[in-house]
């Protein structure tokens, strides 16, 4: 089956897979400075990464295609490299950062229309209503499933399953999955932020080593990207329409004008985790994130460790871990 | 005969203009007024030293008077953030509104004091120097001290730069409403949709042309709630017309200082009165007077044979403005002289269509913006426009922070070289160059050698 | 019994002994770094045990701190160098409320509630801008030793404005991190203490002072506050109180 890569949460993988196509959310590997595009000052490691790794050859040998969104606009300019110097069919999808106008979310709706004739021009199915009714109700199974073993896997292996569900869709959901939350609760923190490379996820194992336990993935890779529960009435009425509706009303994040959505999911879920510290983690050259951190400070009286990744091998080996190792020491 | 002056020598210059010379404007002075407090940035640039441009650069420095004049008058103020040129139109258009662009306090530093509370106020509020230094808006508001808080604030977001948008929205969360509005990334039409050639020379599909002009029906709802007055066609018609005359005068300086074979008038000067297009300094009809002044030195000294440069200097076309004006002198102090800018709003300086119902004109105008569809297509237009005024050499100033520099120069330095073949160089220029002067010299001065060397061959 | 603190720094290993109980400084020395840090330390830390007339049995328990604590394989312990500088500095200035840290690569800035404990904290570790390593660079092409900056400094009438923060990383220099989130008036809490071996160079709690606007009180023995705190720790982890 073709495969379809992308990064960008907005992005339905519902609606690629009801074309016949599998959908494959990509994440880099790690923060490399080496690739066909070279590091270039003010340039978002994350953006250079993902770009890289598309251009260098995506990780699946059957890729046909790749949909990169307007949500951040580094990754806006970073289609005009793509169209130049991969061959690789590429999309732009103009995610409006707007959200409260009717005008809005029937652009997002358009976009989504305009993606399917994409997808059709590299091999897709017209997709039947019927179809994508039936592939959103599995990714909805696959999502509850992937929530709810938040209560007996640890929160490494919650992140890993959100990826691999993300890369492989519903079918290989949490296979193989036994009990690996660990036995004596750590702090409880929340890490928020952008979206992760695989690399990263050692941060979830740093943060158990040191005495905490990381209960809220709010990253873009982990449940905030998440789309909520379909409706499932409304899926039978107009599945895309829901579909549409849940991505774009249901994911909050920081590009969103305004952002309040995103605050008041935080808090929402900050409550009901009863974090204690939260690990925001962003790049250096994302100011979308970074203009966020002292604003949260300033939101939450929670204490709030600040790790920006510049994409350069010190900071993961040392930098991260002694950021994490002092909050923790800081929090017990 | 025109040449470059200090500061200083302004005083003594305004003196002889003031005898010799026809009235003045109220808010014409000695430029060195303008120094308060020790402020060193104006004290270092160089001035042209004719009556039209002492006008121009008392224009520029008196608009915080004139808006707090405006206010005390009982105008309603709107602050357009990032749209450049095009709510501005609509909100001039009423004629009890004043708009103003808030982001344009990213000069303040760049001509007041350079220890200036605006930046550390920036800081303080986490938006540190790796932002656009449009950051210093946000001091800008929340001392007061500068501009008066506008009544409305309307800003533009979606295809625009993230680390405005990230600053618009910290603006927000202090408190500050703001009317978002979107404007998409402009992409060329699909085979199976409806085409719009827009002014500039871009394309769009008809359905981003409708989906601005809803936009813009929100904004002028909310425009006209705030003057108490409709907003009809002909307001809007009459409100483009007033516009376009600001932009085809300044279309005409362009041409002529751009084309000129002796430059009549310094890069400084030219993008100050540039910079009049986006927001007319808060007075429409006194940007057309100083426009019309420059215009007419400019012709003089042409007609004269008179320039202030040599003729043999590297015609330079600029991309960007740039956040320490000192560059644009440095520029010339290094054997070049401005031959073309795109200083990222080319649809404010377009002539908006006067033969389409004026919303659509306006929907059309904004998709126009060069920074809300591709680079690919940006410097297309800047390859157009180079062959027009016929630069030698391209200049792409990066503005630190601002998160569409770092991939866009890449991409229009390479379509440039590729069409054109002529020599690029990409610049990082940050709010304050003193410490990175020699840096920027040798590379202007490289790029310069590289001409000449090339007209040699 | 004695504990003892070890601070694996950047460019210099400090080790502090202290009485376990009675937490009193016994001895305390400093070495220059190099490529086998642990074996520097312990040489450093037997000389420091003869010179006081102690043997290896009369430790109770070793606390390594500093960027090269990991490497320290007879540390009983690792404690991360926010943790004790605060504490280090602390038990030098009890009331020491914001602690800035310069040392060789980096720096930090730590907020101490009233209780002394740690309330938050700001590094610059990646990039070395506005740390010992740059004034060692600054100096040099000076021609100038490091400890007259501070002079020179001094004479300056008219500073030039230059950008603090570095491009390539984006990392802002102390100043900065201190501006950041200065919004309202108690984020600054008093006394500010100037620790790190940039705080011995002559005339630089002069500038410190001059950029904050704020009073800035250099730590007495400001190169070992990490390593007092380690071993306060160290000691800690046998005698609570």
């Amino acid at each position: 089956m073709k495969t379809i890569i992308y990064t960008c949460p907005y992005v339905p993988a519902e609606l690629i897979a009801a074309h016949g196509l599998h959908p494959s959310r990509l994440m880099p590997a790690a923060l490399r400075s080496t690739g066909p595009l070279a590091q270039i000052e003010g340039l978002c490691p994350f953006v250079h990464s993902f770009i890289n790794e598309v251009m260098t050859g995506p990780p699946q040998a059957d890729t046909c295609g790749v949909v990169v969104t307007t949500v951040c606009d580094q990754m806006r300019r970073a289609f005009d490299i793509l169209i130049r110097r991969c061959d690789l069919p590429a999309f732009l999808m103009n995610v409006p950062h707007t959200w409260q106008s009717v005008a809005a979310q029937k652009m997002y709706v358009d976009e989504l229309k305009r993606l399917s004739r994409f997808l059709i021009q590299l091999g897709g199915e017209p997709f039947l209503n019927d179809t994508l009714a039936r592939v959103m109700l599995d990714y909805d199974a696959a999502r509850a499933s992937i929530l709810a073993a938040g209560s007996y896997l640890s929160a490494r292996q919650c992140a890993e399953s959100i990826a691999a569900f993300g890369r492989d869709g519903p079918g290989k959901v949490l296979r193989n999955q036994t009990n690996t939350k660990p036995l004596i609760a750590g702090v409880p923190l929340a890490i928020v932020g952008g979206p992760l490379v695989k690399q990263d996820l050692d941060i979830f194992d740093i943060v158990e080593q040191s005495g905490g336990q990381i209960t809220l993935d709010a990253t873009e890779s982990g449940e905030r990207g998440l789309c909520p529960p379909f409706d499932r009435r409304r899926i039978r009425d107009d599945p895309l329409i829901e579909l549409a509706s849940a991505y774009f009303n249901g994911i909050p994040d920081a590009s969103r004008r305004p952002n309040s959505e995103l605050y008041n999911w935080l808090k929402r879920q900050l409550i009901g985790r009863a974090v204690r510290g939260i690990i925001f983690r962003r790049y250096v050259w994302c100011d979308t994130w970074h203009a966020e951190l002292w604003r949260l400070k300033e939101w939450t009286d929670l204490p709030v460790l600040d790790i920006d990744a510049g994409g350069d091998s010190e900071t993961h080996q040392h930098r991260m871990p002694n950021r994490i190792r002092s909050f923790l020491e800081m929090l017990s | 005969m025109p040449r470059q002056i200090t500061l200083q020598e302004w005083d003594q210059r305004y003196e002889q203009l003031r005898k010799a010379g026809p009235h003045q404007p109220d808010y014409n002075g000695p430029l060195g007024r303008h120094v308060e407090d020790g402020d060193t940035r104006l004290l270092k640039l160089r001035y042209d030293n004719s009556a039209a441009a002492l006008r121009l650069w008392n224009f520029l420095l008196t608009e915080e008077e004139r808006l707090h004049r405006s206010r005390a008058e009982g105008k309603k103020l709107v602050g357009t953030m990032k749209d450049l040129g095009t709510v501005p139109v609509m909100a001039y258009s009423l004629d009890n509104i004043a708009a103003f662009y808030p982001d344009g306090a990213w000069w303040i530093p760049c001509v007041m004091e350079s220890n200036t509370v605006l930046l550390r106020i920036a800081d303080r509020l986490g938006i540190d120097e790796s932002f656009c230094p449009v950051r210093a808006m946000l001091g800008a508001f929340l001392t007061g001290g500068h501009f008066p808080i506008p009544d409305l604030l309307i800003c533009s977001v979606g295809a625009t730069c993230d680390d405005f948008s990230a600053i618009a929205q910290r603006l927000n969360g202090l408190g500050y409403a703001i009317l978002w509005w979107e404007i998409p990334h402009r992409r060329r039409p699909e085979p199976d949709e409806v085409e719009v050639k827009l002014p500039g020379g871009f394309q769009a599909p008809r359905c981003q042309v409708e989906f601005v002009k809803s936009e813009l029906q929100r904004l002028k709802t909310a425009l006209e709630e705030l003057a108490g007055q409709r907003l009809d066609e002909k307001k809007l018609s009459a409100g483009i017309k007033k516009a376009n005359m600001v932009r085809t005068l300044l279309a005409e300086l362009r041409k002529l200082v751009f084309t000129a074979k002796l430059s009549p008038l310094p890069a400084l000067e030219m993008l100050i009165a540039e910079m009049l297009a986006i927001h007319f300094c808060s007075d429409q009809n006194e940007t057309i007077i100083v426009l019309k002044d420059l215009l007419e030195e400019v012709k003089a000294r042409i007609k004269a044979g008179i320039g202030f440069l040599s003729p043999d200097v590297a015609r330079i076309f600029w991309v960007n403005p740039v956040a320490d004006l000192q560059v644009m002198n440095l520029l010339e102090d290094c054997g070049g002289r401005i031959c073309g800018t795109e200083y990222l709003f080319t649809h404010a300086l377009d002539t908006i269509p006067q033969d389409l119902p004026p919303t659509e004109a306006l929907a059309q105008m904004a998709l126009a913006d060069p920074m809300a569809g591709s680079s690919i297509d940006r410097a297309g237009r800047i390859c157009t426009d180079i062959r027009t005024f016929g630069a030698e050499a391209l200049v792409i100033s990066r503005i630190p922070g601002a998160s569409h520099c770092a991939l866009e120069g890449q991409v229009i330095g390479e379509i440039v070289q590729d069409k054109l073949d002529i020599p690029v160089v990409e610049l990082e220029v940050p709010p304050f160059t003193d410490s990175m002067r020699p840096t920027l010299r040798t590379r202007l001065e490289a790029l310069v050698e590289t001409v000449r060397v090339r007209r040699e061959k | 019994m004695i504990c003892a603190g070890i601070d694996a720094g950047s460019r210099t290993i400090k080790i502090v002994l202290i009485e376990t109980d009675t937490r009193r400084v016994i001895t305390k020395a400093v070495t220059d770094q190099g490529v086998e840090q642990d074996k520097l330390a312990s040489q450093l830390f037997q000389r420091l045990l003869k010179s006081s007339g102690l043997g290896r049995q009369d430790v109770g328990r070793i606390a390594a701190t500093g960027y090269g604590r990991n490497a320290i394989s007879f540390a009983d312990t690792t404690i991360t160098e926010i943790t004790c500088h605060a504490v280090g500095v602390r038990r030098l200035v009890p009331n020491a409320m914001t602690v800035i840290d310069i040392g060789g690569e980096d720096s930090k800035l730590i907020r101490l509630d009233k209780a002394g404990r740690v309330r938050d904290f700001a590094m610059n570790d990646r990039c070395a801008a506005g740390t010992g390593r740059f004034f060692e660079v600054i100096a040099r092409r000076l021609g100038v030793n490091i400890s007259s900056l501070g002079q020179l400094a001094a004479k300056s009438r008219r500073p030039a404005p230059i950008s603090s923060m570095c491009v390539v990383f984006a990392e802002t220099e102390i100043i900065g991190l201190l501006a950041c989130g200065a919004a309202r008036e108690d984020i600054i809490d008093l006394p500010i203490v100037f620790t790190g071996g940039v705080a011995m160079v002559s005339g630089m709690d002069t500038a410190l002072r001059s950029a904050l606007g704020q009073a800035v009180t250099v730590s007495p023995d400001p190169q070992m506050t990490g390593a007092l705190g380690a071993a306060i720790l160290a000691a800690k982890q046998i005698t609570p109180y």
